[in-house]
């Protein structure tokens, strides 16, 4: 919202010599008052549209519906979820996303990703945004207990041609644990880069899921302090090699 | 939105007088401010559990006001931001999360509202929590207020619990409220609202009307069941005026919209 105010007092700087009317306060016209009322409105709008375009996402990727899901993404998208690498382009998306079962799934696949909690940012220009979402995950498959998971997305939006598309979808799950054993009996890690269809990049962050605790960078400032969140420090791992 | 883009058009193009523009104009700007303030209201909710998920305590109490006050299931009263910290450093532990740990609380359902003048806020919502200890439902009415700088901050979270589980879930194992000596540290005043969790049932105060009826619906008032001071002192009633949920009295009760 401190975007709107302070781009609206931009406007009424930048007019200032105009506007000779009041000697005291010169006010913007009523053109001009359009024009700023209008950016405010258009930036409410998308961030509807890029709240939608991630649930929809997440309908899609719910159901196998790999072809559906991976047209979301931009020309040069990017998908990364967990450990698993990054797939650039939506055709590479697409077939990435048959590691996660066959397009439509299969009886006895449970693939809920669902996806709330959203802080969605759109930049001044209404060309680009941010969005943090809460995954929580039920999986299943034929012969196995149920699993839990759940984690943190963080994403990129751009705006191609007036439509909103995903720029980059990473999925830092927090953990995974068996149905009935819960968080303390049952940590499940994450897997790795497929040796069936490698990703065009590794991993850009390596971190361990639960027991392991990483907390994915925010993409916007503090809402009240407007202070970076992008540098929140993380636990050591020997392994890794983070002091 | 759209309907507010087509009503600027029209203004555009109507030789409209001056001052009925000028009118028009500032009622936009009142309607598109209080989308944005509805908005920038659930995002600091939002904010607020996605710190409390990675214990980020200090980020976490600059949301508060100065003079906010907390309260979380049954463990009392704290006033002021800096017991806000105090709170979650002392109950959770230092900022960062813990090696082990998951103490996921999700937000979401929220019901955002904004006074007419725009000062003051409320939001109903609620978290799921899904952590190393099992499940839980605590539920937000929380206030907000509009600071001079034009940010919104919360000034009272009001956190009553609804049920909580270990792993073994709510039908074989249901955990009883929390107390204010529980765990450290104690509270500033005992808890404004004595009330027990699944199964046992308390309605918590909405601080909306019906949307259809416009009927407010109070839930069946009860006492409170500690006190302060004796009641009747001007001590009591003085701490009666904060942070209270459970009747027609508390100041969480004025409804939002126009």
């Amino acid at each position: 919202m401190s975007r709107f105010v302070s781009s609206a007092l931009a406007i009424a700087a930048i007019l200032t010599p105009a506007c000779a009317i009041a000697q005291t306060a010169p006010a913007p016209t009523a053109q001009q008052r359009v024009a700023a009322y209008r950016e405010r409105v258009e930036r409410l709008e998308d961030q509807v549209e890029i709240e939608n375009l991630t649930a929809m996402y997440g309908y899609y990727f719910d159901k196998g519906l790999w072809s559906e899901a991976s047209s979301l993404f931009a020309r040069t998208g990017r998908f990364e979820y967990g450990l698993r690498g990054i797939y650039i382009t939506p055709a590479r998306i697409e077939r990435a996303m048959l590691l996660f079962g066959p397009e439509g799934l299969a009886p006895g696949i449970l693939n809920n990703h669902m996806m709330l909690q959203s802080v969605v940012i759109v930049a001044d220009d209404g060309l680009t945004a941010t969005g943090r979402w809460q995954g929580m995950v039920m999986l299943g498959a034929p012969g196995t207990n149920g699993i839990w998971g759940v984690g943190i997305y963080e994403n990129t939006y751009v705006n191609e041609g007036g439509v909103w598309k995903i720029s980059s979808l990473h999925f830092y799950p927090a953990g995974f644990t068996d149905y009935d054993k819960g968080w303390m009996q049952s940590q499940i890690p994450m897997e790795g880069p497929s040796a069936l269809f490698p990703p065009d990049l590794p991993p850009s962050e390596v971190y361990r899921a639960l027991p392991g605790v990483y907390t994915p960078q925010f993409s916007y400032p503090h809402p009240v302090t407007g202070a970076r969140m992008d540098n929140i420090p993380q636990p050591p791992d020997d392994v890794v090699g983070r002091p | 939105m759209r309907h507010l883009l087509c009503l600027c058009a029209a203004l555009l193009s109507a030789p409209a007088a001056a001052q009925t523009v000028d009118d028009d104009l500032a009622a936009l700007d009142a309607r598109i401010t209080r989308l944005e303030d509805l908005n920038q209201i659930e995002r600091v909710q939002r904010a607020y559990g996605y710190f409390v998920d990675k214990g980020q305590w200090t980020l976490l109490a600059d949301l508060f006001t100065e003079d906010a006050t907390l309260e979380i299931g049954g463990k009392g009263l704290f006033v002021g931001r800096h017991r806000v910290l105090e709170y979650m450093q002392t109950a959770f532990g230092p900022d960062g999360p813990d090696y082990g740990v998951i103490a996921n609380h999700m937000q979401f359902q929220t019901i955002p509202d904004v006074s007419p003048d725009g000062e003051t806020g409320w939001l109903r919502g609620r978290a799921f929590v899904m952590s190393i200890g099992g499940w839980g439902l605590p539920l937000y009415e929380n206030e907000f207020e509009k600071g001079e700088d034009g940010k919104w901050r919360i000034s009272r979270l009001s956190g009553p619990f609804t049920m909580y589980t270990n792993w073994q879930g709510w039908g074989v194992n249901a955990l009883n409220n929390t107390w204010p000596d529980k765990f450290e540290p104690a509270p500033d005043y005992p808890p404004t609202t004595v009330y027990l969790t699944y199964p046992a049932y308390w309605v918590i105060p909405f601080h909306y009307p019906n949307p259809v009826t416009g009927e407010v619906l109070t839930p069946g008032s009860q006492p409170a069941g500690a006190y302060y001071r004796p009641p009747g002192t001007a001590e009591q009633t003085a701490v009666e005026a904060m942070g209270h949920l459970a009747d027609g009295s508390q100041p969480i009760a004025g409804p939002g919209g126009e």
